[in-house]
């Protein structure tokens, strides 16, 4: 479905991504793991085009993804969770989730999903006439992933979604990323807790400065010294 | 060109220039001077606009605030009882100057508290005012009653303006009939303004504004002051145009209100923004462009335009005139710059550039270090020792804080002692009033009711800048640098409160600031060994990786020698290795600076491990209070916040 074929990406002089190769194939749920400046957050940023591949190509169900638009991109049916948030500080919750769905074509079926994200969290629901800038850090978290589901994509990007959430919420997150994956959604999950998208992931790809140095099955990385050493924190 | 031999090859053309002109006789001198003062001004402005972002519409005012001094107290002719007697230009320019900061100082004040599209809007209206003010202070006639204190009385010259206007004396120099001793005049005003002004920038005074520019609640958080930081941008660049209008207004003899609309103040704009702003270099060369492209370029093309006009036989080119075509070519200049560099023609570009090849660059994308506990700055230590002698037990008291925002109460009555030297975790849901605590303790929003007492005295009223001066630091939950400035200087931002440079000071350095500024750089180099970022010292903060930022966030913030530290979720975005690295380093704070510890914080391993005590709010009411273990059993926080799936480690 998704196919990174040896991506080169640069902010100016600086290599960020030094040949990334990565797949997913439709109803997966594939994790990109790696430390803060690896090259995970310019992996998602290349597939939606937000920054440009110097060399290499993204593609997305036969789509050239590396020359289109970003709402082009959106169109064929990506969607992302950005990190750090990025919601419309001064637009309300409600309108920041109807400007989620801006490029679906069934406007019918955009009211039931507002119901589904106000299930998922019903802090939301409470919220909805509030400015999107007035919500404390872990409520900006559940909109923006809240528009990005509102897309109702094929391919979620969500880029560490845990982040500034409480426990609680982390349990419930990861459940949801379970739960619309079940519904035929598939996703590319990059997490700083490594273990938790690992519990939910089929398979998984460590990035090391801008290159994939290991990929296995999920419950494989789990068991990888590599993986348990770096980035579970384990002794 | 050799980097050692620019300096003196540019002062040896501009002081041969002039000669050369004469012996060209090319005439351009007065062109060139007329530039410089224009130049001057732009210099001004870019104070404003380019060091502390605000954007000024109106800054011609401050031009004709400089350029009146000088008529108004060296006119021989004015109606004026008061001025009946010119004043030596030596004085007046001072005078000027000073008129023109007060008058900055008078602007500043009411736009202290806005920005952006209403700043700019303000300025436009006392750049309008102004003018107006000008015209019709040439008739003043005052009437209370019958009686007329003031009839009639010429202040300004009205409409015709003033003329003539004294010139400067000088023994044996002819200010009179040449334009070369004026250009001296004005380079010499001109460098002096200019090396001013470069100390300015490279001094805590221009590291403010920039911080300002960058982020002012940062700033602010940072031990900023931002009133009278901006006042001083306001002053400061408006004290130059003083000294311009005052040179231009002798130069010329004679000045009409009609020289400082509102196109003068959008055409030294334009300057700043096609040269760079922020950059002195930028700001020169843009001035420099912009006044010979009109005085000189446009002028001299109209001539060879008629001229081939002439030779092919077209009639509309024999009649052009492109000077009347000048905004044109502005408009099309800036939008041409503005679209292929943003950042203007001599500005400091926007993407990194890493000098050499690809892989010098590795080390940006790479992480640094981890922070070298061992490497605790020795300064810091001292102040921690130094201040150790405080009687109170309780660090911080907080008693009934009530906020509520429009119908939503954030916090509910929340009461916390914070003991000396102690970790207190503060946890609970999303939305619960966390981050509204904090921003409540150092100063960011009043609280509607309760009490807040920091080292035994009130906190109330305070603004952010005086409570870090007071010894309280914060990191913010979105990361808050300041993103345009060099690592070292978010570091150096943090220690501006507790240095003392003047605007004097920045500009003489007595021996006094000089040791002050170089202690202040070791400082922040020690300070970043520490926290394992001294790789990076010259980055740009924006490029660092995200715990990079994190990081250095805290070290800004203990660059302000807090006796508390109030971290939010400090470990967001971090993997386990560096959660754990940065748990370590947080502990070492305590234990070897006796610092006192607010942590926000959602992962339970790190708020478990290391928080003495720990206090649960969930919709701004404090359900629980206790030691991790207990709070770990507690079932309205099980309920709450830490979820059934939550299981607590074995040894907390």
């Amino acid at each position: 479905m998704l196919e990174l074929a040896d991506v080169h990406t640069y902010y100016g002089n600086i290599r960020a991504l030094r040949g990334v190769s990565l797949s997913v194939a439709p109803g997966e749920i594939v994790t990109l793991i790696g430390s803060n400046g690896a090259g995970k957050t310019t992996t998602l940023r290349t597939i939606l085009g937000t920054v440009r591949p110097r060399r290499g190509s993204v593609t997305f169900n036969g789509h050239r993804l590396d020359t289109l638009a970003t709402d082009r991109i959106v169109r064929l049916g990506v969607a992302q969770s950005p990190e750090g948030r990025r919601i419309f500080p001064r637009m309300t919750v409600l309108e920041n989730l109807e400007l989620g769905a801006f490029a679906r074509p069934d406007r019918a079926a955009i009211a039931p999903d507002l119901e589904r994200v106000f299930a998922l969290f019903p802090r939301l629901a409470e919220r909805t006439a509030q400015q999107g800038g007035t919500l404390s850090g872990g409520e900006q978290q559940m909109l923006a992933i809240g528009r990005a589901l509102m897309a109702r994509p094929t391919l979620l990007l969500l880029d560490e979604p845990s982040m500034g959430l409480a426990p609680i919420l982390v349990e419930t997150i990861f459940q949801i990323v379970q739960d619309i994956n079940r519904q035929g959604t598939t996703i590319l999950l990059v997490e700083q807790n490594a273990r938790m998208a690992l519990r939910v992931a089929h398979r998984g790809y460590v990035i090391q400065t801008g290159r994939i140095v290991l990929q296995a099955a999920a419950v494989e990385l789990l068991r990888s010294d590599l993986v348990r050493k770096t980035y579970l924190g384990e002794k | 060109m050799r980097r050692a031999l620019r300096w003196p090859a540019l002062v040896a053309v501009l002081l041969v220039y002039p000669f050369v002109d004469r012996g060209l006789g090319l005439q351009t001198v007065h062109a060139v001077s007329d530039g410089m003062i224009y130049v001057l001004l732009a210099l001004g402005l870019n104070i404003v606009v380019g060091y502390a972002g605000l954007l000024d519409l109106g800054y011609a005012a401050f031009f004709a605030i400089g350029a009146y001094a000088m008529g108004l107290l060296n006119s021989p002719l004015l109606g004026s009882p008061l001025y009946g007697h010119p004043w030596s230009f030596w004085l007046c320019i001072w005078l000027a100057a000073a008129m023109s900061a007060l008058l900055g100082l008078a602007i500043g004040a009411p736009t202290l508290r806005v920005r952006g599209d209403y700043l700019a809007i303000i300025t436009l209206g006392f750049g309008e005012i102004i003018p107006v003010a000008i015209r019709n202070l040439g008739d003043i006639t005052l009437e209370i009653g019958g009686w007329r204190p003031i009839e009639r009385l010429n202040l300004t010259g009205g409409e015709n303006g003033v003329n003539p206007i004294g010139r400067p004396y000088l023994p044996g120099v002819p200010f009179e009939t040449d334009p070369v001793p004026w250009y001296f005049l004005i380079l010499v005003i001109g460098a002096a303004s200019l090396w001013a002004m470069n100390r300015l920038r490279d001094s805590r005074l221009g590291r403010a504004w920039m911080a300002i520019r960058e982020d002012e609640t940062a700033a602010d958080c940072t031990g900023v002051n931002p009133i009278s930081t901006k006042l001083l941008a306001f002053a400061l660049g408006a004290s130059f145009s003083g000294f311009a209008g005052s040179v231009y207004a002798a130069k010329l003899q004679a000045i009409t209100p009609g020289a400082f609309e509102f196109q003068v103040s959008i055409m030294l704009l334009c300057m700043v923004v096609l040269g760079g702003a922020g950059s002195l270099k930028g700001v020169i060369l843009g001035g420099m462009l912009i006044t010979i492209f009109d005085r000189v370029v446009l002028s001299q093309t109209t001539f060879f335009v008629r001229w081939i006009g002439r030779a092919v036989g077209v009639p509309a080119l024999v009649s052009a005139d492109l000077t009347l075509w000048r905004w044109f070519f502005f408009g099309l200049g800036l939008v041409l710059v503005m679209l292929l560099r943003p950042e203007g023609l001599a500005g400091r570009r926007v993407r990194p550039i890493v000098v050499g090849g690809d892989d010098l660059g590795d080390s940006h994308v790479e992480p640094a270090p981890a922070p070298r506990v061992d490497a605790l700055p020795g300064w810091l230590r001292d102040r921690a020792a130094r201040g150790g002698a405080s009687a109170t037990a309780s660090i911080l008291e907080v008693q009934g804080v009530t906020r509520r925002f429009g119908g939503v109460v954030a916090l509910n009555e929340v009461d916390l002692v914070v003991p000396r030297g102690a970790i207190i975790g503060l946890i609970g849901p999303n939305g619960a009033g966390k981050t509204t605590f904090f921003n409540i303790v150092t100063g960011l929003i009043r609280p509607d009711a309760g009490r807040l007492v920091f080292e035994g005295a009130s906190l109330a009223g305070l603004r952010p800048n005086a409570i870090v001066r007071r010894g309280i630091a914060r990191t913010f939950q979105s990361i808050r640098l300041f993103p345009e400035m060099s690592v070292l200087e978010n570091v150096l931002v943090g220690e501006h409160c507790r240095l003392g440079a003047t605007v004097a000071g920045a500009v003489l350095r007595p021996p006094g600031v000089v040791a002050e500024e170089l202690r202040a750089r070791d400082r922040a180099r020690e300070l970043l060994a520490f926290i394992g970022l001294d790789g990076k010292a010259h980055d740009l903060a924006r490029n660092l990786p995200y715990g990079d930022q994190r990081r250095l966030e805290i070290a800004r913030a203990l660059a302000t020698e807090p006796r508390l530290l109030l971290l939010d979720e400090p470990t967001a975005g971090m993997n386990p290795r560096e959660t754990e690295t940065l748990t370590v380093l947080i502990g070492s704070l305590r234990r070897e600076l006796d610092l006192t510890i607010l942590l926000i914080e959602h992962d339970m391993e790190v708020v478990m491990g290391i928080s003495d005590q720990i206090t649960v709010l969930d919709y701004g009411v404090r359900i629980a209070e206790g030691s991790p273990a207990e709070i770990q059993r507690h079932p309205r926080v099980i309920e709450a916040y830490l979820g059934t799936g939550y299981e607590p480690e074995p040894h907390a």
